[in-house]
């Protein structure tokens, strides 16, 4: 093994087409590193009613959950990484509106009924939302 | 000994690691929306105290200003209609001078004074459903000429030569409840802390060692599309047609009404201000972004320079997305596609 390893000693010149192989990785991670970075997935839900934190959950499920909030009751619907406002008993709908959610940082908010989810990442993208 | 102090050094470090953001973060709602208090640094008892009293603040100038139900607001909305004088508080009377000065700067575009208007539209209410407009209604609504230069203040007596204006702070009250929360966080000596009063945020301080960081929603994706770093003393907001809006025949008719046809303002999906640090930074970061948001296309950067607004961002109708060269500095861009069609606002 470590004389496999003396070899890189002797390793060969590097020609036009491993350059052309070391570029494009290269900009591959850079672009994986732009595009993943800014949205990074998430991993766990926190659900708020009013002032207080109703529980925190791993995104990786599948899971229905009720939350009773200030003007009836909310559904929130888990699945695999994803996470949504399935049923709300406000007028406007807006929160059912958004659909899915599934990047760190994204908020879903129903006003009327006092009901927030948001998905927190490894690292927190932001503090807060200007809206 | 050498082992004993590598045994130290492990356990600061353990200790180090384990140790928690001391970040205190608590939500609750007024205003008819949601306020994000994040205090950074302190005890959590203190913390937990001073996001109280900032909450119970809030509350009482929500109690104060609400415009649809009785209040001390709806008591000065009466006597105008009734024709008669009123006696008010000093700040009442400070509030409503400087909402008449910032209308008289925008050209009435910000217009507090047409409460009849936004009530016609049902948005003056929790839920609103949609309703078409009559013209009719409409036209006589219009011409009431509801305007704040109707209001007269004599020290503390207020009246108004027009019974038809109605007051309506919805532009207003976050912004300057925003500054009262500032007042409070510096009275009680909180270095870093953040307020967010339904988008309006203003911030003090940082988080720890990095600033605090402030993402700006996409008007028509639930992401946000580009975040901010602000500044201690900075406020930033955006005036929206996605926040309060209802959908009819396809068209989308939102909250912000222009006062010149008393129709929800058309053309344009958000306008963002950033304001720099100032003892009005709140209001300003809420009654800027109004007169930008209504007026017509070629017109916005005249009104960003009328309400002195250098950091801008708009996003138009029809996707274009145009910023000032200050406010493009200070964007860090999530959505690139979003970030190739940016023009510089001129």
């Amino acid at each position: 093994m470590f004389g496999r390893l003396s070899n890189f000693k002797h390793f060969p010149k590097p020609l036009w087409g491993d350059w052309l192989v070391i570029g494009f990785s290269l900009g591959l991670v850079i672009l994986s590193f732009f595009t993943l970075w800014s949205q990074q997935p998430a991993t766990t839900l926190r659900i708020r009613t009013g002032s207080t934190v109703f529980g925190e959950f791993s995104l990786m499920q599948t899971k229905s959950l009720k939350i009773l909030g200030k003007i009836g009751v909310s559904a929130i619907d888990i699945q695999q990484g994803k996470v949504r406002f399935k049923q709300s008993p406000c007028n406007s709908q807006y929160c059912v509106h958004q659909g899915w959610l599934q990047h760190a940082g994204q908020v879903a908010i129903c006003i009327p009924n006092q009901v927030s989810i948001e998905l927190i990442g490894a690292v927190p993208t932001m503090d807060t939302l200007n809206y | 000994m050498r082992y004993l102090f590598l045994l130290l050094v492990s356990f600061t470090q353990l200790s180090c690691s384990i140790q928690l953001d001391p970040l205190y973060h608590t939500q609750s709602y007024v205003f008819g929306t949601l306020v994000d208090i994040s205090i950074y640094g302190e005890k959590e008892p203190e913390a937990q105290f001073i996001a109280s009293e900032i909450t119970r603040q809030f509350q009482a100038i929500h109690n104060r200003l609400h415009a649809w139900k009785p209040s001390e607001l709806n008591g000065i909305n009466k006597t105008f209609a009734e024709g008669k004088p009123k006696l008010i508080e000093q700040d009442m009377a400070d509030m409503i001078a400087d909402a008449s000065r910032r209308s008289l700067q925008s050209e009435e575009l910000f217009n507090p004074a047409i409460g009849n208007i936004i009530h016609y539209w049902g948005f003056q209410s929790d839920d609103f459903p949609a309703r078409t407009p009559d013209e009719a209604e409409l036209s006589a609504l219009l011409a009431q000429h509801a305007s704040m230069s109707d209001i007269v203040l004599n020290q503390h007596q207020i009246s108004s030569k027009n019974p038809h204006v109605k007051l309506d702070l919805g532009g207003y009250a976050k912004g300057y409840a925003l500054d009262v929360g500032l007042k409070i966080l510096q009275e009680f000596h909180v270095q870093n802390a953040l307020i967010n009063i339904g988008g309006n945020v203003i911030a003090v301080g940082q988080h720890g060692d990095r600033p605090w960081t402030v993402g700006i929603q996409h008007p028509r994706k639930p992401d946000a599309i580009a975040t901010v770093a602000l500044g201690s003393g900075w406020a930033i907001g955006t005036s929206g047609d996605y926040q309060r809006f209802f959908m009819l025949d396809g068209k989308r008719y939102c909250h912000i009404i222009d006062p010149r046809t008393g129709y929800p303002a058309q053309g344009t999906q958000s306008v963002t201000v950033l304001i720099p640090p100032s003892k009005d930074a709140g209001v300003r970061s809420d009654v800027s972004s109004k007169p930008i948001f209504i007026s017509e296309p070629a017109r916005k950067a005249e009104f960003a320079k009328k309400m002195e607004v250098s950091h801008v961002l708009i996003i138009q109708e029809n996707g274009e997305i145009l910023a000032s060269p200050a406010m493009q500095k200070q964007l860090n861009w999530l959505d690139k596609e979003a970030q190739t069609r940016v023009r510089t606002l001129e």
